[in-house]
């Protein structure tokens, strides 16, 4: 990997300090939080930052706290591992624990954070080789449209058709969640569903609206009381791996026949970016059962436009939904 | 009947002087096995070694726990890897990035980067297959390697590639090979007649399996650490399975007379280490002209793309049997895929007997690395063919899936089948001549697969076993240890014929100077080592006997040795050990072995079981449960074998649902040359797994290795479609493919 300088600020001021301004030369400098993706692309020359930004040394970004009314700010150098073990999380936002639980394997969970992973790049194997200057790199062509698409999107693709790899992102997605973005001059939050773009809707090179000088500082996961929710995962290989897609769903549900008042149902692993269906959970609403599911699962997968080798994954999707919801029935 | 085919051995053998006999030995060329006869002395008297009875062995055929475990589970190991010498250089190739090109090499800028110590080329003009080494670079650290080769520049001039069978086999295709894309086809068979036969049948099937290129995987990379040479001599750290013979490859670039190889431990082979390759001449060569150690293990791209690769192939089956589903007729074409190789395929029908045959099968050519040997060369292949095809034929005649096999192959086989159906439970299973086609979402499946191997031993080792007067002893051979035990079974012969426990023994191995050994290819290095080491023990045995008798004043027929120490009949006078050993004189005793044919043997069999999960809504599969049983003769060590057994079935489930060598069409690059991509099974992925050794057999030392690989995959894909309906006909078995599968069923 190319040299570069490594700056170890201990505070966020100090930090922001060190990030790059210019749009156009952004990649120059990078945050550096667990370095489980970020290495990687040092590795394969895939980014050539001269310097690198570590976070760990400023203090109370590795914290999870809970708010009196239950809602969770979680600070962007909590790791994974600390997240899946985390009591009121498991408890109050299973779907979000489970999401971090099913991340690689357990030594990446131990180094990767929460930052980290919902900036992570993509996966798309023409990204991540060099010799393939896609659209994504700046190039002129998607080679996944037409080439090798079994792991890539069947919903809100073109002209890049990448997934987008979190899996945090969905489950919070699912939760309402809202992110803090901290720049020199100043700070602003936005839904997370705000914070990732389409490769159509914005610059194709990223999956994010963060400015170059921004450090995505905490993640706030608004209470929900009376809601229960799940994360399912499907990998190729159950022991560590990607999803080649997976679901995360919460539901407010009562009474006998148990009714669904409420719900969120958020997919990953098949759209550019975490993909969020209410008319799918609008589906679900109503008397729990398997007619609804069915229905939801339908309405998740409307508009997709599989690829030539992806098409798997519009009934893989539909038959995660039902596991999902056979799960939150039996709870 | 393929030359590896346990039957081949028990034809007559004509021609044999009194005294002798002669024998069908299984011997690795090149990394291909061949059959080849020689003759060995038929005597079997008591002046003999001999294994004696089973019930009477106190430490081979036991559970062992390996000698070395300690050392490799704490990293104490040294693994040519893990070689360091003063003053030591370490050096990587560059490989050519696209499959087929006209490439220029530039190593100046390379030269200059700080640290670097050496940039040559080492191909340039037409480069002939995907990842082909143009480059290498020395270096005083590893950073300043990786610099180095990032520095070098390649001018690339594109030329057309054929990548995939298709492409190559298409009309305009690119020249991969001189005399066509496609080997000229061997016809096996009378066509005429398979027709007319197929007349006849109650059922007939017809399909095509593919299997895909796959990898070693080895842990431990190609490669050498190769010191530097002083006058004459030169040692060699070397990842191989030819410790002995590689010494001599190392000779013509080091330009000595002597090498001393050095293979303490390896991270596996599995058939593709059997020469030192460009990585070790290249070692070589700068080591010499460096004069520096030089550390040239190749990076795991590398290793992905120019170390060989286990050759996929596209097989087109039709196969009919009678009512009862007796085999009738077979006609097959096969297309071999070896990358730049000639690929291997043990041929169809494979195992079962099938009254009448034809087969054509040929190579096809691409720009990808030559094939190399891999566990159990073109069997996994053909395993693949004929059980899936099998299987299809059962549940056209609607015959139970194990009746089938049982009456299509011989005794030991139907034997075993019995006993995995019942392991795996089959009797109970609902589904044993017609898939779950239930609306249930989660369904299990029960497949079934066999194997066949060769195995047994030949004359090339030499072994030393030493006792010495402080009440030493210590084996000695040149064998290497592929992951297998070799040390552990080595330490557990000696000690028994001595009357020793375990650790009053010491194996030393894998050193060109303990002596010639084979090379582990072929399942044959327990089968060639085991009895040499027996021998060797004997003669020690017999040699001490000797000089006690003298200074007993007793007979050597008298001198028995056992767990207690040495006991002379005559005198009735026993010893300790030590005090035995403290009588010989200061040189002790040294004797060697040779391979005694009478202890080994060769001709194998194994039944294996798979037990799946499919779930309908999702796709996934899960193997639930595997079985093996398995006959190799005397075993060993029965914890050795039995892991033996647990690998291969691993190695076959992560073939049957993951593996396989992506090289994108258009662009002609390699897209899972890493372990990330490449997908092997990991911890999750291994089912509860049953080995039960065939105690049965009676026979000398055979070796088990590559049997065990042969038909995991097949029963896991016959498993599948068990549960489910599903035939996956090419592996691996994706949930993509299943799921399609599954969707296709739904619609009828
Ligand atoms: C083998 C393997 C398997 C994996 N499996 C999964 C998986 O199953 N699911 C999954 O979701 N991920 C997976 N990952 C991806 C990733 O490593 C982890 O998700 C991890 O959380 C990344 O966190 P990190 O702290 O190591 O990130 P880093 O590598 O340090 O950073 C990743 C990116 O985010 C940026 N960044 C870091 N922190 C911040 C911040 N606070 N604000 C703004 N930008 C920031 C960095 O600049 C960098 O571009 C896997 C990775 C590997 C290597
Ligand atoms: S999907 Fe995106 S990352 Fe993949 S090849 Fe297309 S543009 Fe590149």
């Amino acid at each position: 990997m190319k040299a570069f300088e490594l700056a170890r600020p201990v505070t966020l001021d100090q930090a922001l300090q060190e990030l790059e301004k210019d749009s156009a030369k952004r990649d120059r400098t990078k945050l550096f939080a667990g370095g489980q993706d970020l290495v990687t692309e040092l590795k394969e020359h895939l980014v050539e930052p001269d310097k690198l930004v570590d976070l760990k040394r400023i203090p109370g970004l590795d914290r999870i706290e809970v708010q009196p009314d239950g809602s969770l700010v979680i600070g962007c150098l909590v790791t994974l591992a600390t997240l899946a073990e985390h009591a009121e999380t498991k408890n109050f936002f299973t779907a979000l624990a489970e999401a971090a639980r099913s991340v690689g394997s357990a030594q990446i969970r131990s180094q990767g954070t929460v930052g980290g992973n919902l900036n992570q790049r993509p996966r798309c194997w023409y990204y991540r080789h060099e010799l393939a200057p896609c659209l994504k790199k700046g190039g002129s062509e998607c080679y996944a449209y037409a080439g090798l698409n079994k792991y890539n999107a069947i919903l809100g693709g073109g002209p890049s058709y990448i997934v987008h790899p979190s899996d945090l992102a969905p489950a919070l997605v699912a939760f309402d969640a809202e992110v803090t973005l901290r720049g020199a001059k100043g700070e602003r939050k936005l839904a997370l569903e705000e914070f990732y773009t389409l490769p159509a809707e914005a610059d194709v090179t990223r999956e994010t609206v963060l400015a170059p000088d921004e450090i995505l500082t905490h993640v706030r996961v608004p209470a929900k009381p009376g809601w229960s929710s799940t994360y399912v995962k499907f990998k190729e290989r159950g022991s560590y791996d990607f999803a080649l897609a997976s679901v995360a769903v919460a539901v407010r549900a009562a009474g006998s026949p148990r009714t669904i008042q409420d719900a969120r149902l958020v997919l990953g692993g098949v759209a550019p970016k975490p993909w969020n269906v209410p008319k799918a959970a609008e589906a679900l609403l109503g008397i729990d059962g398997v007619k609804t599911w069915t229905a939801a699962g339908n309405r998740a997968v409307a508009g997709a436009e599989p690829l030539a080798h992806n098409a798997y994954k519009v009934p893989l999707v539909k038959g995660l939904i039902l596991q999902a919801m056979e799960a939150l029935a039996k709870r | 009947m393929s030359a590896l085919d346990p039957r081949a051995q028990d034809a007559a053998q004509p021609d044999t002087k009194p005294g002798k006999k002669k024998i069908l030995v299984p011997r690795v060329e090149n990394g291909h096995e061949t059959m080849v006869e020689i003759e060995v002395d038929d005597a079997e008297g008591s002046g003999r070694p001999q294994w004696g009875p089973r019930d009477a062995l106190r430490l081979v055929n036991h559970e062992l726990v390996r000698v070395d475990a300690v050392d490799k589970v704490t990293g104490c190991a040294r693994y040519t890897h893990d070689v360091r010498l003063p003053g030591m250089l370490y050096a990587r190739f560059l490989g050519c990035p696209i499959a087929h090109a006209e490439v220029t090499v530039d190593v100046a800028a390379a030269k200059k980067v700080p640290g670097v110590v050496e940039a040559r080329v080492v191909r340039d003009g037409e480069v002939k297959f995907l990842g082909q080494p143009v480059a290498v670079v020395a270096a005083k650290t590893r950073e300043a390697l990786e610099d180095g080769l990032r520095a070098i520049v390649l001018g690339i001039k594109p030329l057309p590639f054929a990548v995939t069978r298709e492409q190559s086999l298409a009309a305009n295709a690119p020249e991969v090979n001189r005399r066509g894309n496609a080997s000229k086809p061997n016809e096996e068979g009378d066509p005429a007649a398979v027709a007319k036969a197929f007349e006849g049948c109650a059922a007939v099937i017809e399909a095509t399996y593919e299997v895909p290129i796959q990898h070693h995987a080895c842990l431990e990379t190609h490669g050498a650490v190769v010191d530097v040479p002083t006058n004459d001599s030169a040692t060699v750290y070397h990842s191989t399975q030819a410790t002995y013979a590689s010494a001599n490859e190392f000779k013509g670039p080091l330009k000595v007379k002597e090498v001393e190889v050095v293979n303490e431990h390896m991270g596996g082979g599995f058939g593709s280490k059997f020469e030192a390759g460009v990585e070790g001449r290249v070692a070589s060569e700068l080591a010499r002209d460096l004069k520096a150690p030089i550390h040239l293990m190749l990076s795991r791209r590398d290793e992905f793309l120019c170390a060989g690769n286990r050759s996929g192939c596209v097989q087109t089956v039709k196969l009919g049997g009678d009512v009862q589903g007796k085999l009738v007729a077979m006609q097959s074409s096969i297309d071999r895929l070896g990358g730049l190789g000639g690929g291997s395929h043990a041929g169809l029908p494979y195992i079962y007997e099938v009254a009448t045959s034809v087969r054509t099968m040929r190579s096809v050519y691409t720009h990808l690395d030559a094939n190399r040997a891999m566990r159990a060369p073109g069997h996994p292949q053909a395993s693949f063919g004929m059980e899936s095809a099998l299987d299809e034929l059962a549940y056209a005649l609607g015959v139970d899936l194990v009746e089938i096999r049982k009456r299509n192959v011989g005794d030991v086989h139907r034997r075993q089948l019995d006993r995995v159906a019942r392991e795996i439970g089959w009797n109970e299973h609902p589904h044993k001549s017609k898939p779950d086609l239930s609306d249930a979402t989660t369904k299990v499946g029960i497949g079934f697969g066999l194997s066949v191997w060769g195995g047994g031993g030949h004359p090339e080792c030499r072994v030393t076993v030493e006792i010495s007067p402080d009440g030493g002893v210590r084996a000695s051979v040149g064998s290497q240890d592929l992951g297998t035990g070799v040390r552990t079974y080595v330490t557990a012969i000696v000690a028994e014929e001595l009357g020793l426990s375990m650790s009053g023994v010491t194996a030393r191995i894998g050193r060109t100077s303990y002596g010639p050994a084979n090379a582990s290819g072929g399942s044959m290095t327990s089968a060639s080592l085991a009895p040499a080491v027996k021998h060797a023990a004997f003669n020690a045995r017999k040699a001490f006997a000797e000089s006690l008798a003298k200074t007993l004043k007793s007979d050597a027929s008298e001198i028995v040795f056992d767990v207690q120490g040495v006991y002379d009949a005559r005198s009735k006078r026993r010893l300790a050990w030590k005090d035995a050993c403290a009588t010989l004189g200061p040189a002790g005793i040294s004797a060697t072995g040779e391979w005694q044919a009478h202890l080994a043997s060769n001709g194998i069999h194994g039944v294996q079981s798979a037990k799946v999960r499919v779930d309908t809504r999702t796709g996934k599969l899960e193997v639930l449960k595997m079985v093996c049983m398995q006959d190799c003769g005397l075993v060993l060590n029965r914890t050795g074998a039995r892991s033996q057994i647990f690998g291969g079935m691993v190695q076959a489930l992560s073939y049957a649902l993951f593996e396989q060598r992506v090289v994108e069409p258009d662009l002609g690059i390699a897209m899972n040359a890493n372990f990330e991509d490449y997908k092997l099974a990991a911890s999750l992925e291994i089912p509860e797994m049953v080995a039960i050794l065939d105690d049965e057999d009676t026979r000398g030392v055979i070796g088990v290795a590559e049997a065990t690989v042969v038909p995991g995959h097949s029963a896991i894909a016959n498993a599948v479609h068990n549960a489910c309906g599903v035939r996956l006909r090419s592996l691996p078995l994706n949930p993509d493919k299943l799921l399609l599968g599954l969707a296709g069923l739904k619609k009828g």
